[in-house]
């Protein structure tokens, strides 16, 4: 109990704040959805007298519906309860400096993966991956990076017939 | 005088910490026994619960050697934490604990003793359990 | 053709060596995932997708079985050893299992355990068998009308009943419809919510989005909150039990199933209402009261029987109906959709092969995690020492390559990584992700089914309401949506209503974490 009360107490202010980001969220994708059904043909027929459009409308009107109502609830108190688990330990702050460089590395595996090839850029994800997670051996990292990108890209090939791109190392592989 | 000796619920860590208890005693110095764990893991053996911890501090009042004991998770690895210890506190002595390790293990584990031994600034005394 | 035959067809399918080795694998990967910490079996069968799309359709689903029971049990080993129960229905479990353990009884806690869902997994698939069938003739017998009644209430009951705010039920549904609503009209051919992007007029693939919001995004959660601790694992030998043991378990066992079966088969039964039911129904009738809080045998047997027979049940909407009321049979629904097989009641006159090989698989999935995990109790506890930096790149590693495999395009990583992104806002702020993933499956076949409903009316409205059963299941939508309305006008008037029914939840709940409840 009092870890989650201490925390209310500190921090409501932000927590507000940041959780009508969410509203804004939903109120986005509400109006993206409504705007979009509504530049579509509705031909007439007998046999779809639905059409294309009704389902999207209802959509957006259900999120633009929630927008509304979470921004009421949040700022008449409301509080969306983050998500515990094993590994999870909520009394401390989000670690940026741990999520953040594990975003880069998924994106630099994005926009590498076709140029270097899937045993390099996956390689670099894991390795990259536990580095950021907190992880101090690199050379002990590199080789379980190799290994597993080695071993999915002969496992994926040989057992299930998909040839992941190979990248650079065309031809060595 | 301080000696520093890092300490794991093993074999040779406890033959670690029996050498270290005498070198103290030799030295009259005031024994430092560090016993850490990065919480890599979920579970971790060689960090001592509660029961150790609390036979380990008996153990060390029984000796009658001045002592001091440094446990908790710090986010380090336990040979970083016994070098910092050793050198945050002049350490004239470290001891460690060595198990022995097949040549595979010890290309993918390292060791906490090997770091110990190539990084620290004062004496170290390995022990094999 | 009679029950009992297709399922001696359905042994026949699974008994072939190839299937029993993915049967195996099924098992120690599911027993491995539920013992790990940070992965479900939610996760590990989206995860393993875009693998099994080279296997034949039913080699897959006897692996997806044998993740899903194997989960289930895995999970009970961690909450009695380490008392960190993985999926919220092993809370109950942990409570006296960890006690158990403590006192030296962890090798009869694991034994009970085991044997308990081995039994219990056993009567509930052979109740899946009787009453799959019964649904199914009922099913087909339904016309668009009910079955879109009985879509939208299960929809709405997962939305509604689980989770601590249902508002944010609502929005995390919101966005699945939406998600679902990406590319082709399937009657217009127009494109919807594409912004012109070529790549998107397929829609956005389920098993990308599965991965995503289970795996991407629990990574991302977990590691901006990465926990340090080191635990001890609690020491034990081979499980076993004495005859004492067994007199006081096996009618907590039978109990248990009783109570977990029905509330399975349930849309958002879940399993933790009955592994609590259970719980408080051992500890009244037990003749050794004073023992619950402490370590009662009881307290292990029953919750766990709940908890592996109401995943049985889970099974029976899944297969007779398509539709999923938790998150693994959800994503099961999802590689239905991959494999080309259309999910619903159809399901066992078009696929009977497939649809009895998975339920022999089930029956041999029990036999070989109560024959594996009795003596490797010990092992598994191993795993808990692999670090959690290696643990969750590996997730991040798969399920890229999983993404990526489908398709083999950068692009879908980036959608990949959105939904990541949004999978990790939601946990933050509370908004369940089961209905999300429920919506992008369910949304779909939801508006399928509106038009072919209005189709037959001509357009009008009264054309949903057109069958009985239909209107029934809109009543209970309205009773379902209406009820914390009814609630909020009694609380004026009487809390202790609504006292008992809070009660319930967080106390047990609480443990050694301390969770509060929002109402």
């Amino acid at each position: 109990m009092n870890t989650t009360a201490t925390r209310s107490a500190t921090r409501p202010r932000r927590q507000n704040r940041a959780e009508l980001g969410v509203s804004l969220l939903l109120a986005l994708v509400g109006a993206a959805v409504v705007i979009d059904a509504a530049r579509l043909n509705v031909p007439y027929s007998q046999s779809d007298p639905v059409g294309p459009r009704t389902v999207p409308f209802i959509v957006g009107g259900l999120l633009l519906v929630c927008a509304v109502t979470l921004t009421v609830n949040v700022l008449r108190g409301g509080r969306g309860e983050a998500e515990e688990g094993e590994d999870v330990d909520l009394s401390a702050p989000t670690e940026w400096r741990v999520v953040l460089p594990l975003l880069g590395a998924f994106l630099a595996n994005i926009l590498l993966i076709d140029v270097l090839g899937w045993v390099i850029s996956g390689a670099m994800l894991f390795w990259g991956s536990a580095w950021a997670l907190g992880s101090r051996h690199p050379v002990r990292d590199a080789g379980i990076s190799v290994a597993l990108a080695l071993v999915t890209f002969y496992g994926f090939y040989v057992g299930l017939g998909i040839l992941l791109p190979a990248g650079v190392l065309e031809g060595v592989l | 005088m301080n000696v520093v000796v890092g300490y794991v619920p093993t074999p040779e860590g406890e033959s670690a910490l029996h050498h270290a208890l005498e070198e103290a005693r030799g030295r009259k110095a005031r024994l430092l026994v560090v016993n850490t764990s990065r919480g890599d893991a979920l579970v971790d053996e060689r960090f001592a619960d509660e029961g150790q911890m609390n036979l380990l501090r008996d153990r060390l009042t029984a000796s009658g050697v001045d002592h001091e004991v440094i446990h908790g998770i710090h986010g380090r690895d336990a040979s970083e934490e016994i070098l910092s210890v050793a050198r945050d506190r002049r350490a004239d002595l470290i001891v460690v604990g060595l198990r022995r390790r097949s040549p595979v293990g010890k290309l993918i584990l390292g060791s906490t003793g090997q770091r110990v031994l190539l990084e620290a600034d004062c004496p170290v005394l390995a022990v094999k359990s | 053709m009679d029950v009992w035959s297709s399922l001696l067809d359905g042994f026949a399918t699974a008994l072939t060596p190839m299937n029993m080795l993915y049967a195996l694998v099924g098992v120690l990967l599911g027993t491995a995932v539920g013992v790990l910490p940070g992965l479900g079996p939610a996760m590990t069968v989206a995860l393993l997708l875009p693998v099994t799309f080279a296997l034949e359709p039913a080699s897959a689903f006897i692996m997806f079985a044998g993740i899903y029971y194997g989960g289930m049990y895995g999970g009970s080993t961690t909450s009695i050893l380490l008392n960190t129960p993985g999926e919220s229905s092993s809370v109950v479990t942990a409570i006296e299992g960890h006690k158990m353990a403590k006192a030296g009884r962890a090798a009869q806690a694991l034994a009970t355990a085991a044997i308990g869902s081995f039994i219990a997994g056993t009567i509930g698939t052979l109740l899946l068998v009787v009453c799959a069938p019964v649904v199914v003739k009922f099913a087909v017998s339904l016309g668009n009308p009910s079955y879109l009644a009985i879509m939208v209430l299960s929809l709405l009951a997962v939305t509604a009943v689980l989770g601590n705010s249902r508002l944010r039920g609502f929005c995390a549904l919101g966005l699945g419809l939406a998600v679902g609503l990406v590319g082709s009209d399937p009657v217009t051919g127009q494109q919807r919510l594409t912004f012109g992007m070529p790549l998107l007029v397929d829609g956005i693939d389920i098993v990308v989005v599965a991965v995503a919001i289970f795996a991407v995004g629990e990574a991302l959660w977990v590691a901006a909150h990465l926990r340090r601790t080191a635990a001890h694992v609690i020491p034990v030998g081979q499980p076993w039990m004495g005859k004492e043991d067994w007199k006081r378990s096996w009618k907590p066992w039978l109990r248990g199933t009783a109570y977990g079966f029905p509330f399975g088969a349930l849309p958002a039964g879940g399993a933790e209402i009955p592994t609590f039911l259970s719980y408080v129904t051992e500890k009244r009738l037990s003749k050794h009261p004073e023992e619950f809080g402490h370590g009662a045998i009881e307290g292990v047997a029953g919750p766990e029987a709940a908890n592996n027979a109401s995943a049985a049940g889970t099974l029976v909407p899944m297969l007779s109906l398509g539709l999923p009321t938790n998150a693994t049979a959800a994503v099961m629904l999802a590689a239905f959709t991959q494999y080309g097989i259309q999910p619903g009641p159809l399901l066992f006159d078009r696929e009977p092969k497939l649809v009895w090989a998975l339920i022999a698989s089930l029956f041999i999935g029990n036999v070989l995690l109560l024959v594996i995990n009795l003596p490797l109790a010990p092992a598994w506890a191993k795993l808990l020492q692999i670090p959690r930096p290696y643990l969750y790149a590996g997730i991040v590693f798969f399920a890229t390559l999983g993404a990526y495999s489908v398709n083999l395009q950068a692009f879908d990583l980036a959608i990949l990584l959105v939904l990541g992104l949004l999978g990790f806002l939601m946990r933050r702020f509370g908004l369940p992700v089961l209905p999300l993933v429920l919506g992008v499956i369910l949304g779909p076949r939801l508006e399928q089914q509106l038009r072919t409903s209005l189709q037959l009316s001509q357009g009008s409205i009264s054309g949903l309401f057109s069958e009985p059963l239909a209107i029934v299941v809109y009543v209970i939508v309205a009773l379902v949506l209406a009820w914390p309305l009814a609630r909020r006008l009694r609380h004026g008037t009487s809390r202790s209503t609504i006292d008992t029914q809070q009660d319930a939840g967080p106390d047990v709940d609480a443990g050694d974490r301390g969770k509060v409840s929002s109402s």
